[in-house]
């Protein structure tokens, strides 16, 4: 008998060691996801930076009051690929499918267009075509992304509702309603959707739809050294895409003739690019 | 008989009912929520792509810290490049707050890569009016500095005319324009 309490008392020493063990874990538990919410929550509005777009922080987001349109100058595009690095990174786009991409096009004496796009502009360019034996006649970038259409046949063809366009007129990708079935990709006249490897559900360019609820630049403008891409509300008169698309000078949209109105406009485009 | 006569019509009636509100609660059971507010699409998608994280937040935030960098970028030739693009996104960096992580710094020949990704006069489609461009090595033999040199050795890739402005005050040189 005299044996066997010092083993109760080391059982009993063990159970409260454990309760309390696990009273401080519990409590522990409890307190840090509080704070990590709390900082995510704060980081996610980001008033410490400047508002970009005017207009949309202070009120309640009203999304009947927009009207965003791009513009991309092809007049002043370099080449150099910021854009579609950032736009990379921003998205963690897998390798190989790109949400925005800047093509190269070469037309020769003899009006023969040459056009490349080496890992979607990723790179740069750093080196010159060397196969083309005519001499150059002219050479420009154009940078392509998502043409945000007014009527677009991605959302026409999607068989389950996962695309669609928004009243502030962005279309975008549920992803959660999307079945992969890559209809959107074949109807989309501008070939700027692909099925992601991963979630093989269909991705494409938003425009930054996050960055702008936010009053921020879509991120391929922000990093633009050029100004080459443009964003802007259209109702906003004071805007710099409403003086350039009331102004003069050639303003073009792709494939007009396919009927989906596009809001992404080309300052200077040749009628070559399609 | 009249009962007999009306029943086959309450009897389709009925059935109409039946198959209206079955078909009515299966629509609301396997419709996802907000389906249809706005049109035939899941309404709440639009605010879960609003949530979606910023990786890239602009150069405001990385100022404060960078100060000596950012008295340079700010009255420099560069202070239209975002500090992103060459050194990686700001999620990569902090994250609430906290470093979670190292960004690059690029170094000798990535460094050059870098800068000819711009500044490359082989280049044919880029606006003269836009980027200063250049032809290598013929850049380095015109000013007199050997082959092997790369960018940063004379431009300060933060202010590319900082180091050149600086000696040419101390030793009052003149461009002979």
């Amino acid at each position: 008998m005299d044996r066997e309490k010092p083993e109760l008392n080391e059982e009993r020493r063990t159970f409260i060691k454990k309760v309390l063990k696990g009273t401080i874990a519990g409590s522990l538990l409890l307190v840090i996801p509080l704070r990590a919410d709390d900082l995510e929550t704060s980081e996610q509005i980001p008033e410490h930076i400047p508002e970009q777009i005017p207009g949309i922080r202070g009120s309640e987001y009203d999304m009947s009051r927009h009207r965003f349109v791009f513009i991309v100058d092809i007049t002043r595009c370099i080449g150099c690929g910021s854009c579609c690095v950032a736009d990379k990174r921003e998205y963690n786009v897998p390798d190989g499918n790109y949400r925005t991409w800047v093509e190269r096009y070469i037309k020769d004496i003899d009006e023969n267009i040459y056009v490349d796009c080496p890992n979607g502009g990723l790179d740069g360019y750093q080196k010159p075509r060397e196969d083309i034996d005519r001499p150059v006649r002219d050479t420009f970038f154009v940078p392509k992304l998502c043409n945000m259409c007014e009527d677009p046949s991605c959302v026409q063809v999607c068989p389950v509702g996962a695309t669609f366009r928004s009243p502030d007129g962005f279309v975008l990708i549920d992803s959660e309603r999307c079945i992969g079935c890559a209809y959107c990709i074949q109807a989309c006249p501008y070939s700027v959707r692909f099925l992601n490897p991963v979630t093989h559900t269909a991705e494409k360019c938003s425009w930054c739809y996050h960055r702008v609820r936010r009053g921020l630049l879509p991120v391929c403008v922000h990093v633009c050294p050029a100004k080459a891409r443009k964003f802007g509300d259209l109702n906003d008169k004071e805007s710099e895409v409403y003086k350039i698309l009331s102004g003069p000078g050639v303003i073009t949209v792709l494939k007009r003739d396919m009927g989906n109105s596009p809001s992404l406009y080309y300052k200077g485009a040749r009628r070559e690019v399609i | 008989m009249k009962s007999s006569y009306n029943s086959h019509v309450k009897r389709i009636i009925l059935g109409l009912v039946i198959f209206a509100v079955v078909g009515f609660i299966g629509k609301e059971i396997s419709s996802p929520k907000s389906f249809g507010v706005y049109g035939h699409y899941r309404a709440d998608a639009i605010q879960e792509e609003a949530d979606r994280d910023m990786r890239h937040k602009t150069n405001t935030p990385c100022l404060p810290c960078h100060t000596h960098e950012a008295g340079l970028h700010k009255n420099g030739l560069h202070k239209t490049i975002s500090c992103e693009f060459c050194h990686g996104p700001m999620a990569d960096h902090i994250t609430s707050g906290i470093k979670t992580g190292e960004l690059p710094v690029k170094k000798g020949e990535e460094i050059r890569v870098l800068c000819l990704r711009c500044h490359n006069r082989a280049i044919h489609a880029r606006p003269g009016d836009v980027i200063k461009t250049v032809v290598m090595p013929d850049h380095l033999r015109d000013k007199k500095v050997k082959e092997t040199h790369t960018c940063n050795q004379c431009h300060h890739v933060h202010a590319p005319y900082n180091y050149i402005d600086q000696a040419k005050q101390a030793l009052s040189i003149k461009e002979a324009s």
